[in-house]
């Protein structure tokens, strides 16, 4: 993508069309022309068979756009960023987090905090990590930012509780380990682009 | 260093086509820095000698590739940083550090404060051209504090550098990697210098010089700061935090009088608790070295206080009917103030154990010299000088600033020392070639001093009666030598051809036995050392030395004749061309000196400020109430090198202060730090408030911190000194007061991360000879302490440390540093 | 005029009166909140959505939700209000809605037996209810009375409430009350000098003759006039500028809560249920009491009209007020007046 097309914050299909709105009258004489035009044609009736074709359609014609939301959701897109999962390693089934904090830094309302350890096999252990979710705004930095794509947003968007701190804990994000075949990869900011391979440039390496 | 830049030693020259002024003899790479100019460099420490292990600094200087850590500037001198071949050069070079670099950035502790990270975007290396097998390189704990992680080191050496040319302690070393092997195509195609630098990379590594892959040094963590990726950090340290999410707060060390320049590094403890804690200590290694203690005594805090009104209510009348305030040197000049305040409105006398000895010592010299303070620093001292000679201290415990300046100089001046002391080093005399050491006797600290006039006095300024003092001890003596003598030999011979007598001469050469007559000087004898060999060596260490320095230690201010000793310090500054130093026991002892009017003793009710008393008031969290510690103050002290520094809170206290005691007994100002103006200017002080004091470093590495006391000199008449006395020589088993290096006070011990305990101290041989646990009992009393073996003690005399307030140890020692005693096993 | 029907019924005693208003009351009540859920519903519909669906079925109990909310909110009097008008004003407008209501007819009348399954009703036993609840002979100009009176609700409010937003609203209710009363009046002339009685019995009479004989047939005019009159009078859309909330936050009614504005509302959709009764009874030949199912038609067209509201107010957007005013004073009022004067001519010839 070049830089053009990606300053192009344009969106959608951008077909639109002009209506015609006719002319605007001026002298007396054309609104008196335009008020008996329109008391004549019965423009107010279109209106009025307009809403009673739509009461029709809905009532009977099955198009009701209602969507009774706790019983029916509609699907979210892949990219949509709500309560943040925490990804496993998919062969090992350790979580991804490696501690590095970069997420902690982006963070832009300073509600990512983790403490980390030096652990029994001399690595970076991940001790406690919380996401203040009475500040976060869902920007997606902390997704984007995070090299080893282990924290993403999820589609848990129903976020009515008692108490914000039950889901910022990081059991909770993360991907429970009897699903890890569930586990489904994130589309959104920081992902790994399609042309990815590409834009690599190789290292070469003696074995 | 000397305040004053002499103008005439400065050239000009050019850098990138920009003139700039440069001091004569120093490095481009410096005069660069000095200059804001930057010139890329990995291995290169200001105040340590080139290692030229990056090459990474190669500039052109009048058309000839240097290293611009390694050549020095001329007059005139046109030096490019930016030739193709050096871009090509330094592209390579840091390609090569990228070799097999683990990519582990993410979990690192350096956390974005690396330079291979930082030089590497620097010089824009986006693709690596080369390749090499990696070796397994072993994650290493080398001592209780120091972690190294071989596999991200780059071997910048850079730590065994500091660890010589500073510290002094030589502890780890380069040994060989046992890597793979440079394939010989690298180096017809790759830069010369980058290959080189390779070769050398590729089969070393850093460990431990010891051998056993333990230290055994003084745990100062210098080497951790200097380390410029994550390959060296403490172990406390160790994956607890990223760098970026710490806030540095600049502060003073609190314990020894070097006052170094230290930030501490601060964050929430963790998730659940978010009181700040300090992560650790930082500094600006350029420029300052830290000791042990400054580096890791830093977590003393009082933490967890609230106001407690029964508390303070108490305290009030306990200063209402209080005769003496028990103090140390662990206090604000501002605190101090405080103190001398009550004292001159309510007549409370203060009692300082710790500062009264210094500050008669101060007094003595200032009477026999004419000088309000001492005349030079260690900072000059590294700079300048070139022959050091230290006196009365156990240099590796009681000052590490002295003890680095006194390494630094035979390192990086070509210099030379005399150190005296009773108690013998081992690492000291490794400090350099030129080191002679004098393990005297305890108590013939005078005849030290008549020894320094004899050797560097000029005789005519001399007192005729100290002259013939001297005199005295010089004897004539034969001495054989064998001399190689050359004959000429007739002999009468009888020729066998022709039976005829004829004399035939011939040359002879023998050995012959010579009695010479040759001046020795019984002093060098009496201070323990060889007479016979002294001069020789003597001769040697003078050649091309200008500067002279001398380092007086806090043997001298507990001595019988502490008056006379100033007054032979006096005499020599008169005589000599040497300048004097002097070693301020503890942390703010000198600013106690200058502010307080101390007595002699404690009577009556006694509240003991941070000490034992009465009523204690104390840091330490377990007095009668609760006071900030260092960590936790705003306020200023004063370093070795006279400088009035200020220091920081780094953490949060929420308690009463000495300033809201003097707030309820005589009328006081809002802060604790309003009072710095008000310091006594009589003694050197500024009016200067706190605020406006400044605190950085230039890029030359002058101090800019706070400001330098004002030392004023008036013309004396040379002091009359008196002989010493050979029977003052204290005899038998004799203990020291001396702390084990990085222990200082009851703060130090309480730090987390300084093991070294609260016992006594011997040579291994001694420390044999005793057993595990002894009791040593003095002539007012007795202590029970265990045994430890500190290797780099020589001789029989035992170290009893003094950092235990509770234990009262200048009670035990009284008006002096050695006391004769006898140790009895438990 | 003579009307036998009405003298071959038994007499009309007080209690009968009394017992009638009491089902009046009631039932009227009901249908205001009842009014709520249909609009909703309607609206709801005519916009392709489901409306209240939650609280009962089909979301019926929403009316019982929504008047236990109303009972139950804090009442609040502002502090710098004319308290006594701020608390009568809601009264005024609900009461005179429900006077008007007691001179036309609602439901049939009927006589409560005097006893249920072999049970004696005691005291009402054998009462006669009249449909009528009061049969004077000036009906209309007595219903037209009662609502123009209750411009004194939303006016009173307004000004009682010390809110910016309530003078303006009052202002608009002034001017918009009297101005249509005005239309109102004079549209309705014309099927009076026809009918020649100001009774509602005399004009349902009058159209008894099946649906050739609806006033509608010879004033279409007036009708169209007094239904565009009534949704003025009713404060409906397109002409709800009293409390229009892009416009002045709610008018009239901007500081009342509770029960106080509960009252605003059961008024306004009693008014709508008058005016839809009115229309019913003057132009489309009102109930039929010639056979059993004759009360069905005019309930029948009463939910026509009221429907209608509802049906505008989902298709059309409201007018600004000087369009209101233009169209009152230079459209309505000439065409009503034309409309008298060929009526009139008409009658004479």
């Amino acid at each position: 993508m070049s830089l053009e097309q990606f300053k192009n914050r344009t969106v959608g299909t951008q077909v639109y069309k002009t209506l015609d709105l006719g002319e605007t009258p001026k002298s007396g004489m054309d609104r008196f022309k335009q008020v008996v035009k329109r008391t004549f044609s019965l423009e107010l009736f279109v209106g009025l068979w307009v809403t009673i074709r739509e009461m029709g359609n809905a009532l009977f014609g099955g198009n009701m756009h209602t969507v009774k939301y706790p019983f029916e959701k509609l699907p979210i897109s892949p990219r949509y960023r709500a309560i943040h999962d925490m990804l496993r390693l998919l062969e090992s089934g350790h979580y991804r987090c490696i501690g590095c904090g970069l997420c902690e830094k982006i963070c832009i309302s300073n509600c990512i905090s983790m403490d980390t350890r030096y652990d029994e096999n001399q690595r970076k252990e991940v001790s406690e990590y919380t996401i203040n979710f009475g500040r976060c705004i869902f920007c997606g930095y902390c997704a984007e930012v995070c090299p080893e794509l282990a924290i993403v947003h999820g589609g848990r968007y129903e976020n009515a509780s008692e108490q914000r701190a039950g889901f910022s804990i990081f059991e909770d994000m993360l991907t429970p380990i009897d699903k890890l075949n569930l586990q489904q990869e994130y589309d959104g900011f920081g992902a790994v682009t399609p042309n990815a391979d590409e834009n690599i440039k190789k290292t070469p390496l003696a074995y | 260093m000397s305040e004053v830049e002499t103008l005439d030693n400065m050239i000009s020259i050019t850098i990138n086509g920009t003139e700039f002024r440069a001091k004569e003899g120093e490095f481009i790479l410096n005069a660069a820095r000095a200059n804001d100019v930057f010139i890329p460099a990995i291995c290169y420490l200001t105040r340590c000698s080139p290692t030229l292990a990056c090459r990474i600094c190669l500039v052109e200087a009048d058309g000839k590739q240097v290293y611009a850590c390694n050549a020095k500037v001329k007059e005139g001198m046109s030096v490019t940083t930016d030739t193709p071949n050096i871009l090509e050069e330094r592209r390579a070079i840091m390609e090569v550090y990228d070799v097999n670099h683990p990519l582990q950035c993410g979990v690192c502790d350096q956390s974005g404060e690396c330079e291979l990270q930082n030089y590497t975007l620097e010089l824009g290396i986006d693709s690596q051209s080369y390749m090499i097998p990696d070796t397994k390189r072993e994650t290493a704990n080398w001592s209780s504090i120091l972690h190294y992680d071989a596999g991200l080191c780059i071997v910048c050496e850079r730590c065994t550098t500091v660890c010589k040319d500073m510290i002094g302690d030589s502890a780890i070393t380069t040994v060989k990697r046992g890597g793979a092997v440079l394939s010989k195509d690298y180096k017809d195609t790759m830069p010369k210098d980058a290959y080189s630098m390779w070769n050398k990379l590729q089969k070393s590594v850093i460990a431990p010089s010891s051998g056993t892959g333990e230290t055994n040094c003084s745990d100062c963590g210098e080497c951790i700061a200097v380390c410029p990726v994550g390959a060296l950090v403490s172990r406390d340290f160790v994956y607890s935090t990223n760098a970026w999410d710490l806030t540095r707060i600049p502060a003073v060390s609190a314990h020894s009088s070097d006052g170094s320049q230290i930030y501490y590094e601060v964050k929430p403890t963790s998730i659940a608790d978010r009181t700040p804690k300090i992560y650790r200590v930082t500094n600006e290694w350029s420029y300052s070295t830290l000791d042990g203690s400054a580096r890791f005594g830093y977590d003393f805090e009082n933490a967890g206080v609230s106001k407690d009104k029964e508390a303070f209510a108490k305290a009030i009348e306990a200063f209402g009917k209080a005769e003496t305030i028990r103090f140390n040197s662990m206090i604000t000049n501002e605190e101090a103030m405080m103190l001398q305040t009550l004292k001159e409105e309510k007549g409370i006398k203060l009692y300082n154990p710790e500062v009264r000895a210094f500050q008669k010592f101060l007094s003595y010299y200032n009477d026999a010299s004419g000088n309000s303070l001492y005349t030079t620093d260690t900072d000059a001292i590294m700079k300048n000088s070139d022959f050091v000679i230290s006196v009365g201290m156990a240099m590796r415990n009681d000052s590490p600033a002295m003890k680095y300046a006194f390494n630094n100089v035979q390192k990086m001046n070509k210099g030379a020392g005399l150190y005296f002391h009773p108690v013998g080093d081992t690492l000291i005399p490794t400090f350099g070639k030129s080191i002679e050491s004098f393990v005297h006797k305890a108590g013939l600290e005078e005849a030290s001093l008549y020894l320094i006039l004899d050797l560097f006095a000029d005789a005519e300024k001399l007192p005729s009666a100290v002259k013939d003092y001297i005199a005295s001890f010089k004897r004539e003596e034969k001495e054989t030598i064998k001399e190689k003598v050359i004959k000429t030999v007739t002999e009468t011979v009888v020729n066998a051809d022709s039976g005829e007598e004829e004399e035939v001469s011939k040359k002879v050469t023998t050995m012959e036995d010579k009695e010479i007559t040759v001046t020795r000087n019984g002093l060098i004898d009496i201070l323990g050392n060889d007479s016979s060999k002294f001069d020789a060596i003597f001769e040697k260490m003078m050649k091309k030395k200008a500067n002279f320095s001398l380092m007086i230690g806090e043997d001298f201010y507990y001595h019988k004749k502490a008056s006379n000793l100033a007054k032979l310090i006096a005499l020599i500054e008169a005589t000599t061309s040497i300048k004097v130093v002097m070693t301020p026991p503890k942390s703010n002892a000198l600013g106690v000196a200058l502010i307080c009017d101390l007595d002699d003793e404690a009577t009556g009710y006694t509240i003991g400020y941070n000490e034992i008393g009465d009523f204690r008031l104390s840091a330490l969290g377990d007095g009668d109430l609760d006071i900030p510690a260092f960590n936790q103050q705003e306020g200023t002290m004063i370093s070795i090198s006279k400088r009035v520094l200020p220091t920081n809170a780094g953490l949060p206290y929420g308690g009463y202060e000495l300033n809201d005691i003097m707030s309820e007994l005589v009328s006081s100002l809002d802060n604790t730090i309003d009072w710095t103006p008000l310091l006594p200017t009589a003694k050197g002080f500024k009016e200067v408030s706190f605020d406006s004091l400044p605190n950085s470093y230039t890029n030359e590495g002058v101090d800019n911190r706070g400001y330098r006391l004002s030392v004023t000199s008036v013309d004396v008449e040379l002091p009359v000194v008196d002989k010493f006395d050979e029977s003052d020589v204290l005899e038998g088993e004799i203990a020291y007061r001396c702390n084990p290096a990085r222990q200082f006070n009851d703060f130090t011990d309480k730090a987390n991360q300084i093991f070294e305990t609260f016992s006594l101290y011997a040579s291994p041989d001694k420390a044999e000879s005793l057993g595990d646990k002894v009791e040593v009992v003095f002539a007012n009393g007795t202590i029970e302490l265990d045994v430890v073996a500190d290797e780099k003690i020589k001789g029989d005399i035992v170290e009893v440390p003094d950092f235990k307030s509770a234990k009262d140890v200048y009670s035990l020692f009284g008006e002096s540093r050695y006391q004769t005693v006898t140790i009895r096993k438990v | 005029m003579e009307t036998t029907l009405v003298e071959n019924l038994p007499e009309v005693t007080a209690l009968g009166v009394i017992i009638k208003a009491i089902i009046i009351l009631a039932v009227i009540s009901a249908l205001a909140g009842f009014g709520t859920y249909i609009e909703r519903k309607v609206l709801a519909f005519m916009q392709r959505r489901l409306g209240p669906m939650h609280v009962g079925p089909f979301g019926l109990l929403q009316i019982a939700a929504d008047g236990i909310k109303l009972f139950t909110k804090e009442d609040i009097v502002p502090q710098n209000a004319n308290k006594l008008i701020f608390k009568i004003a809601p009264a005024i407008t609900a009461a005179t809605a429900f006077i008007a209501l007691s001179s036309v007819p609602v439901f049939p009348d009927f006589t409560i037996p005097e006893m249920v399954f072999g049970v004696t009703i005691p005291l009402v036993g054998g009462v006669f209810v009249p449909s009528i609840a009061s049969d004077i002979n000036i009906g209309i100009l007595f219903v037209l009375g009662m609502m123009a009176a209750g411009l004194y609700g939303p006016l009173l409010a307004g000004m009682s409430q010390a809110n910016k937003w309530g003078i303006i609203g009052s202002a608009r209710t002034a001017v918009q009350f009297l101005s249509y009363e005005v239309v109102t009046g004079l549209s309705i002339l014309a099927p009076i000098m026809i009918v020649g009685s100001l009774s509602f019995v005399d004009f349902n009479n009058a159209q008894a003759g099946g649906i050739g004989s609806w006033l509608i047939w010879q004033q279409p005019v007036a009708f169209v006039l007094f239904l565009i009159a009534g949704f003025a009078e009713t404060n409906r859309t397109p002409f709800d500028l009293l409390e229009h909330e892009a416009e002045v936050v709610s008018g009239y009614a901007t500081e009342y809560s509770g029960m106080r504005w509960g009252m605003f509302f059961i008024g306004e959709y009693a008014n709508m249920i008058t005016v839809a009764i009115i229309a019913s009874i003057v132009f489309l030949g009102g109930y039929d009491s010639s056979y059993e199912l004759g009360w069905l038609m005019i309930i029948l067209k009463i939910s026509f009209f009221f429907f209608l509201m509802l049906w505008v107010r989902a298709a059309w957007p409201h007018v600004r007020p000087d369009q209101l005013m233009w169209l009152c004073w230079k459209v309505l009022m000439p065409i009503a007046v034309i409309n008298i004067v060929v009526t009139g001519i008409v009658i004479m010839v």
